[in-house]
């Protein structure tokens, strides 16, 4: 582009070329071009006719690919497009840059409020209602292969290392420790169908329950319990929710919001998107009377079973003054707002003068906790972990 | 390499902006590239312009959003239930809510095509495709079947038959396209097919007289070709119907060297590749390095962790999401650079139009007054290449 040097008041005479577009027939006219200074306008002189362009009115056409060259169009007229070889008309036009405004944005606007209101409905409203009627028709086996879908998936996205899915931890005398407690806390109960409960290993203090009756426990939960009553809570806890079948509900309810979430965030996030509502299944925050029931649920469990409900309470007080971050379930429960009123509630269950059983004897609980200690070596299979942070 | 150094800068920009609105912004990223490559093709010196509005395609992604929603979410819990109840395991609710999409997909995809073509004016004058987007889905579905059910033997009739179909729909101002030529003289372009099923077939004797490490060679070899084939089939039946199309006077010389776009995927793809891996492991490795040392350094802590103990992990995650959002941001932009605009340019540069003389008793067609644009597409995301 070539400076344009004003000399004196007078700007520059302007002389030019260009093809003029009419926008009705399909072919360029040559046209001469010329500023009327006093008017303010640019003279487009044709064979038979002229056109004049008030300068204010000139818009360049944007994001165009020829830097050298220039096409022009006039503000409020839609079709006539001038075609410049240069750009040495460029500092003329003042609004050369000036925006188009939107059109009927009123239309826009409405389209956008029924769209968020009709994912809002769905998701809030349509799919969770959906899936709570649904959840209680799905049949056994149904209910099982969704759970073992979703823990496959969880496993995935809990791996960092992206090559194999967290191994389950297998030690045989931790298992029937396990076998032990979970005998222990649903004697009596008229569980839907049998219990699949699991250790992983991961660090994480956590525990969740999936639909079809899994049970999964973290490695880092047992490691951080000082006393298996500690665990028992958090596995009544859990049983409550399979009774109950939040867990059911939750993944039918995520099915249905998963793939309206990636229609509206596209392409672009849709992968991360699907990734991190996987790992929000572990956590799943279900309503608060949900939780409450899970609570009261393993309350009388724990009772029945002559093992204190308080061991919750105190386990995660526990927690919280050792380490000052909550972690998975742990902040899970403390997120809560009723959190103090929920650890008072475990304390107001146990009866002062209630008599417990021992939940396991100390060679098992023992080998509960050195149920991933083995598996290592019991599965060849597996390489050894070598990473850093798997403890 | 001007050119290209400004489109890469104009994409990294954009894809920028996209990612910092949350995807709003592709709709003003997917007008403005449009625009950049529209008026970089000047046939008889005079560029193409790209009239879409962002703010159509907003309110049309609005519009199919409100639509498909409603599919999306109900249609797919409701087959994911079934699915589970009847066969224990959720693929038959993936195939099914697959199939369901396909007639919506041919759907969407003329639609798009339309608001593009539609949005488009050369000289001046509109270029224009008539409704028909439901038929379209029709008679592509039934294509489709004909051609599985032929082995893919009618591939190249229903390539014919479905270009014949949008071809004849869309106007060049008042002219309307033709589309000449019969759907025999495709199998040409599939020529390059017959020496993959030869190498196939060898692979296979290989594998079955117990030659595994041979008919494995082999095998690879045909897939490469196989790429090959499909690259050629691609071009050299796109130059057949160019060639075979006219509208009132004017027609079309495609020249596109099947060998030359082969050659573009490759090496722009190898480049984008080589380009991304750098920063994608100068990034990655350290910050897994991070992670795993931190203690309990899971990824999920931080969403359920409460958000002022876990400061040092929230870093971290944001960290991370950066990386991925600025490779993705990075792979996209350099698509752009070294595959979308190489190949664009050859097209357009092998490409005449013969009988220019005709223009002249062409003239302007009406605004198509079709503001959902390209909803529909974009909600499904096809059509992603520009």
């Amino acid at each position: 582009m070539s400076t344009v040097i004003r000399v004196g008041t007078e700007p520059a005479a302007f002389v030019g070329e260009a093809a003029f577009f009419d926008g009705d027939k399909a072919v360029p006219q040559n046209a001469t071009l010329t500023l009327d200074e006093e008017a303010r306008e640019l003279v487009i002189a044709l064979a038979q006719s002229e056109h004049r362009w008030p300068l204010n009115k000139i818009r360049e056409v944007p994001d165009q690919a020829g830097r050298d060259v220039m096409m022009l169009r006039l503000d409020g007229d839609p079709v006539q497009r001038l075609f410049l070889p240069n750009r040495t008309l460029a500092p003329r036009l003042p609004h050369r840059t000036r925006r188009a405004p939107v059109s009927r944005p009123g239309r826009i606007a409405a389209w956008a409020v029924a769209a968020v209101g009709a994912v809002a409905v769905i998701v809030l409203l349509l799919v969770p209602r959906l899936a709570n009627q649904l959840a209680d028709h799905i049949p056994p086996g149904g209910e099982h292969a969704l759970g073992e879908v979703t823990l496959t998936q969880i496993r995935s996205a809990l791996d960092q290392t992206g090559l194999q899915p967290v191994p389950f931890c297998t030690a045989a005398e931790g298992m029937a420790a396990l076998d032990q407690l979970e005998r222990r806390l649903t004697a009596g109960l008229d569980l839907p169908g049998p219990l699949s409960v699991h250790v992983l290993d991961h660090d994480m203090v956590n525990a969740f329950a999936l639909p079809g009756g899994y049970i999964v426990l973290f490695r880092g939960l047992i490691d951080a319990a000082e006393t298996p009553e500690e665990v028992a809570a958090v596995f009544a806890h859990e049983i409550g929710h399979v009774i109950s079948r939040d867990p059911t509900r939750h993944a039918l309810r995520s099915a249905g919001s998963i793939g309206v979430l990636g229609l509206i965030f596209g392409d672009f996030a849709g992968g991360a998107l699907v990734l991190f509502l996987a790992e929000r299944l572990i956590d799943a925050t279900y309503a608060r009377d949900a939780e409450e029931a899970a609570d009261r649920f393993a309350h009388e469990t724990l009772l029945a079973a002559a093992l204190p409900p308080s061991a919750i309470g105190s386990f995660f007080e526990r927690l919280l003054k050792e380490n000052g971050e909550p972690e998975g379930i742990v902040a899970h429960f403390l997120s809560h707002p009723q959190m103090g009123d929920r650890i008072a509630a475990a304390r107001d269950a146990t009866p002062d003068n209630a008599v417990f059983r021992p939940a396991l004897t100390d060679p098992e609980w023992n080998a509960l906790r050195k149920i991933c200690r083995q598996s290592a070596r019991d599965v060849p299979s597996e390489p050894p972990k070598s990473g850093v942070g798997w403890r | 390499m001007g050119a290209r150094r400004r489109l890469l800068w104009l994409a990294l920009k954009m894809d920028f902006l996209t990612i910092l609105t949350l995807g709003i912004y592709r709709f003003w990223m997917k007008t403005r590239l449009r625009r950049w490559y529209w008026s970089a093709i000047r046939p008889g010196g005079h560029p193409l312009e790209y009239l879409g509005d962002p703010f159509e395609k907003l309110l049309g992604f609005l519009i199919a959003v409100v639509i498909l929603a409603f599919y999306v979410g109900i249609v797919n819990l409701l087959l994911v239930f079934a699915s589970f109840s009847l066969f224990q395991s959720n693929t038959a609710a993936y195939v099914a809510s697959f199939i369901g999409v396909i007639p919506l997909w041919f759907y969407a995809s003329y639609r798009a095509r339309r608001y593009v073509l539609g949005r488009t004016r050369w000289r001046g004058i509109r270029l224009g495709v008539d409704p028909g987007a439901w038929g379209y889905a029709g008679r592509a579905l039934v294509h489709w079947a004909v051609t599985l059910i032929s082995l893919g033997l009618l591939w190249p009739r229903m390539t014919f038959m479905l270009e014949k179909y949008r071809a004849e729909r869309s106007w060049y101002g008042t002219a309307r396209i033709e589309q000449g030529g019969s759907w025999t003289m495709l199998y040409r372009a599939a020529l390059p097919v017959l020496p993959v099923l030869a190498m196939l077939a060898i692979a296979a004797l290989c594998f079955f007289t117990g030659n595994i490490g041979t008919a494995i060679g082999i095998a690879v070899l045909a897939g490469a070709a196989g790429i090959y084939a499909a690259v050629h089939y691609n071009v050299v039946s796109w130059k057949m119907l160019m060639d075979h199309k006219s509208a009132a006077g004017l027609g079309l010389r495609a020249n596109p060297s099947p060998l030359r776009v082969f050659g573009i995927y490759i090496v722009g793809y190898i480049t984008t590749i080589i380009v991304v891996a750098i920063p994608a492991a100068l990034l990655t490795l350290p910050l897994l390095a991070l992670q795993t040392s931190s203690t309990g350094g899971s990824m999920e802590l931080p969403f359920s962790a409460s958000a002022i103990s876990a400061l040092p992990e929230a870093v971290l995650i944001a960290l991370t999401a950066l990386c991925y959002f600025a490779l993705f941001l990075l792979w996209g932009a350099l698509r752009h650079a070294f595959v979308t605009m190489p190949l664009l340019r050859h097209y357009a540069e092998t490409l005449t139009i013969t009988g220019a003389d005709a223009l002249k008793g062409i003239s302007q067609r009406a605004r198509d007054e079709f503001s959902e644009a390209e909803g529909f597409a974009e909600a499904l995301d096809l059509g992603a290449a520009i």
